[in-house]
């Protein structure tokens, strides 16, 4: 009798404690800074707020982050979840088995109605949901400092390719940067990226990044697409080799120079300077009623594990990250823009609502080069027009080097 | 000249403003002025706002001065969910130096030993090859070192950070004590073979001590490595471990987030200083004749 | 002739003593050469795989002007590198060894780069290089107008402004290698050649220098571990620009290894990479061991 009294008051006592504290879930990601820690704690504070217990591993540079990810899968000690880009770096790990799939979270929240085509075909493999994916940053933007525009004599902001180049030369002749620009190849690769979309329009840019269409590639479409992206070198400043894109956005927010083509993220440092949108500067997504609208973003995945709790945090942790709430708050603070466009929008500012406006049209979501090409492919790409950049080199042989790179 | 300054000794002694003297510390003024340009850049960066910081005037005296980077860099710098600065690894980097400076010392002294004295057969072959590991890049050894940790039942733990610095500088430590000894005249090697010594006891007795100033160098260079390593202790220590660095680089280094230099820049200064300690401190193992006594003696 | 029990006594204690030497030796640095020696031959990407490609990621190294080009930037370094790391880190020590006032700082200022994160420092000096707010722009603006030194964003040129950052951060640590040499070298030396009435100049050149052989050894090879594996210093200065002007092999390595999931062609390069140093220290080592041996004979 006392044996049974004294099982049962154990079961109800551990019953007790393991209510109390709910599933751990450790997670790697690599938001850092100081916006971006204050992003990441909305979705700590909700995993928090709803019973589990957040555990916090920050390691930073995303290549970094995702081989620690890798290699700890591979050591036997995976953590809970760990942050991809929306891209297909994760598909070596899909192959090995080496990750659990959130399919009945995915049906019970009907994913496949909301996310974006890209986006959906990135986290969907071969009919299962290996990852969540949590927002959408937009590479492409064209930001100016108004300021710059005012001491050129710019009065309204350009509308089309040929009216963005027209202002570069006033702001020349002001003697401003006309282009402020970071001579680091993934910032090449952005620019070469927002004049594909703006200049090549969305068909070729499906045909080269997608299908990577030799044909096209050696066309004289993309041939004029090469040669504007090397137009724009002209007016980029001597010292721009190697420089941080923070520091090419400073230029803009001292009124140094006038346009940067940047992601959104570029908003955190004219926040930081106390420098607002429509105000101080200004946000182009592209030129045209039809500009593409480019997709790249951030995931989470779940490493494989057989552990209940381990799986019960998985499960819970990709429910909540897509919340509506919860996707507005993050966005908000991360300068990017939710992953569905079924959320209130009021208190995004100027330059997401415009973007989530875009999105509504699905003829204009493209996805980057990471979402359509895989890495090696995507590196050899960048290589090449870090090259054509910095180099005078004949646009054919480019066209030659581009469609042998991406041919495999 | 030789000749009419046949007692030379007295004279360098008297005239301290003697050309060559001039000559000597003009050199050693310039080579410092070289060498702290950076350090004035980094100290000044490090009290600035980052509005001035956005002006671009590198080499500006501040306008005005203010220690918050420093503060926030300890104590409120964000490195993840959490904002509590760099000040989290300091005691886990202290663990992991520890046993990383003095274990690889001890055993690069007992190769360099036994590699110069006693010269087994086939240990050339075994130290060329060691040597030849020193060119590998670390992350090339990544993969495979995991996978043994994993298997050897050590991979995120302490004994396993330890383990793998052991690995890795045991190139260096080896090469450095061979060298030293190699400079040591082998009769006194003899001496002590013929007065019964052995292998334990002529390490611990004799070389050992002899060996200050290259236990020294081999400190310095062990600690600001172990100290100042990031993709090591990252991968192997575990995250109840993770080390100093680990902090630090989360707040100098960003993709695509905003960058506090002023804040980077007093936070590499600060984990630098415990390297800087150090350096300073071993002045007094720097002095002549330790090595030239034994061998009189 | 018979062997002694205690002569295989004394072979098996200096064995035992190596074991964790070998232990290291084979399994770590030979088992993962050997590891990526097969990987080389494979198409693996994020994850090993089986699948011979044969010599496939070799041809498309030889291919990748990026390579070609971060090779020949590493044998134009290295020479530079280690040159002017040796004379400036030997001058260093000569002259503090002047028996100067305030040794331990100066040791400390020369130091103290060594113990800095590259990452921060790197920045500095590509702050510092930079023709718009750097050294250019400061001597403009003393009055010098026509003065320049854009080295960093000339293609030609940037790398040997990674030579300037890096000879700064390591020589003081040959300083003090050279320093605990010269140090080590008896005092009797000195008043020997003072009486003989030699120069300084000479005694350093035709007999200091010469005692320090094992010491600059010990240099050389640091130097020349350290130019093959330079990586930090090219992220945070130039990021391997402008364009891949300044492109190194360990960061090529690297970036196919994570960024690129390409592990078989990031083996390729290591083994390459590897067996150029082979090539280049043979003849060296050997060199060495004959006259190590020489000198053992003589003592």
């Amino acid at each position: 009798m006392k044996l049974k009294l004294l099982t049962l008051a154990l079961s109800l006592g551990i019953g007790a404690l393991s209510h109390a504290a709910g599933p751990k879930a450790e997670v790697i990601h690599w938001w850092t800074s100081g916006g971006e820690s204050a992003a990441v704690k909305t979705f700590s504070d909700a995993y928090n707020a709803a019973g589990g217990v957040w555990v916090d591993t920050a390691i930073s540079i995303g290549e970094q982050a995702r081989s620690v990810a890798v290699n700890r899968i591979v050591g036997g000690n995976p953590p809970t979840a760990a942050q991809f880009n929306t891209s297909k770096q994760f598909l070596d790990l899909v192959e090995q088995g080496m990750l659990n799939n959130v399919d009945d979270v995915a049906l019970r929240d009907g994913w496949d109605k909301f996310l974006p085509e890209p986006v959906l075909n990135v986290v969907r493999v071969k009919g299962h949901f290996y990852a969540a994916p949590v927002n959408i940053h937009m590479p492409t933007w064209f930001w100016y400092s108004k300021a710059a525009f005012k001491k050129a004599g710019i009065a309204a902001e350009p509308k089309s390719m040929d009216e963005l180049f027209a202002a570069l030369d006033k702001l020349k002749v002001a003697g401003l940067i006309p282009l402020a620009h970071g001579g680091q190849p993934w910032q090449e690769n952005i620019v070469f990226t927002a004049v594909l979309a703006n200049v090549g329009g969305t068909d070729l840019y499906l045909k080269v990044l997608r299908d990577r269409d030799a044909k096209a590639i050696q066309g004289d479409a993309f041939k004029n697409v090469l040669l504007t992206f090397k137009r724009l070198q002209a007016y980029v400043d001597k010292g721009a080799p190697g420089r941080n894109w923070n520091d090419a956005t400073a230029l803009l927010i001292t009124g140094k120079a006038g346009v940067q083509i940047m992601g959104d993220w570029t908003k955190g440092e004219f926040a930081q300077a106390r420098q607002l949108p429509g105000k101080d500067y200004g946000c182009i997504a592209g030129f045209g009623p039809k500009s593409p609208y480019i997709i790249q973003g951030d995931v989470f995945v779940f490493p494989k594990t057989t552990n209940a709790e381990a799986i019960k945090a998985q499960k819970m942790m990709a429910g909540l990250m897509l919340a509506p709430a919860t996707q507005v708050d993050f966005s908000n603070k991360k300068g990017s823009i939710p992953v569905r466009t079924d959320v209130d929008v009021s208190k995004m500012d100027v330059c997401a609502q415009q973007g989530l406006a875009i999105m509504k049209d699905k003829s204009r979501q493209l996805g980057n080069g990471e979402v359509y090409l895989n890495p090696d492919q995507n590196g050899s790409l960048s290589d090449i027009l870090t090259a054509y950049w910095n180099k005078n080199i004949a646009v054919e042989k480019v066209q030659k080097d581009i469609a042998s790179a991406l041919k495999n | 000249m030789s000749g009419t300054l046949a007692v030379t000794q007295p004279l360098r002694r008297r005239s301290r403003l003697r050309p060559a003297r001039i000559g000597v510390y003009a050199f050693l003024l310039t080579a410092a002025a070289f060498f702290l340009l950076p350090l004035y850049i980094m100290l000044v960066t490090s009290v600035k706002s980052m509005d001035e910081i956005r002006l671009g005037n590198i080499f500006a005296f501040p306008i005005q001065i203010t220690l918050e980077p420093w503060v926030t860099a300890w104590t409120a710098a964000c490195t993840g969910v959490a904002c509590e600065g760099i000040r989290g690894g300091f005691w886990n980097s202290v663990l992991i130096v520890i046993p990383s400076t003095i274990l690889p010392i001890l055993l690069g002294a007992l190769n360099g030993y036994a590699l110069s004295f006693w010269k087994p057969r086939g240990a050339n072959v075994l130290f060329a090859i060691l040597m030849m590991g020193a060119f590998i890049p670390v992350q090339v050894m990544m993969y495979p070192l995991v996978r043994i940790l994993a298997t050897l039942g050590l991979f995120s733990s302490l004994s396993g950070i330890v383990l793998v610095h052991i690995i890795f500088s045991m190139p260096v430590m080896t090469l450095l004590f061979r060298n030293y000894y190699l400079s040591i005249p082998q009769e006194l090697f003899k001496a002590a073979r013929i007065d019964g010594g052995g292998f334990v006891r002529i390490f611990l007795q004799l070389m050992l001590p002899m060996s200050t100033p290259i236990i020294i160098v081999a400190a310095i260079m062990q600690v600001t490595g172990v100290w100042n390593d990031y993709i090591l202790g990252l991968v192997f220590a575990g995250r109840e471990n993770l080390p100093m660095t680990v902090q630090l680089n989360n707040v100098i280094n960003t993709t695509t987030g905003t960058r506090l230099y002023n804040v980077n820049m007093a936070a590499t200064i600060l984990t630098s200083l415990v390297p800087l300690a150090i350096y300073f401190l071993s002045g007094r193992w720097f002095v002549r004749g330790i090595a030239a006594g034994a061998v009189k003696g | 002739m018979t062997i002694k029990p205690k002569q295989l006594l004394r072979q098996f204690v200096s064995w035992a003593a190596l074991l964790p030497l070998a232990s290291t030796v084979l399994v770590a640095y030979l088992g993962t050469v050997l590891w990526s020696l097969k990987i080389s031959f494979t198409n693996s990407r994020t994850f090993p795989s089986d699948q011979y490609v044969g010599w496939a990621q070799y041809q498309r190294l030889f291919d990748n002007d990026r390579w070609l080009l971060s090779l020949q930037n590493l044998a134009l370094y290295g020479v530079l590198f280690i040159a002017a790391c040796m004379v400036l880190g030997f001058l260093l020590a000569v002259f503090i060894d002047q028996k100067v006032m305030a040794e331990g700082a100066l040791r400390t200022v020369f130091l103290y780069p060594y113990a800095m994160s590259f990452v921060a420092t790197g920045l500095v000096w590509q702050w510092m290089l930079n023709p718009g707010n750097g050294i250019q722009q400061a001597v403009r603006q003393m009055g010098y107008a026509d003065f320049s030194f854009d080295w960093i964003i000339d293609q030609d040129m940037v790398i040997y402004t990674i030579v300037i950052a890096t000879v700064w951060q390591a020589s003081g640590l040959v300083m003090a290698l050279m320093l605990a040499g010269l140090r080590g070298i008896d005092e009797e030396i000195w008043k020997a050649a003072r009486i003989d009435g030699i120069p300084t100049w000479r005694v350093y050149v035709s007999i200091i220098l010469p005692m320090l052989g094992p010491t600059v050894a010990t240099v050389f090879v640091l130097l020349f571990t350290a130019v093959v594996k330079v990586f930090d210093s090219v992220v945070s200065m130039t990021q391997g620009g402008p364009g891949t002007a300044s492109e190194v092999p360990a960061k090529f390595i690297m970036e196919h290894l994570f960024g690129r999931a390409n592990i078989a062609l990031a083996s390729a390069g290591s083994i390459v990479l590897l067996l150029t140093v082979l090539l280049l220290v043979l003849p060296f080592m050997l060199v060495r061991s004959r006259s190590a041996r020489v000198q053992a004979g003589k003592s």
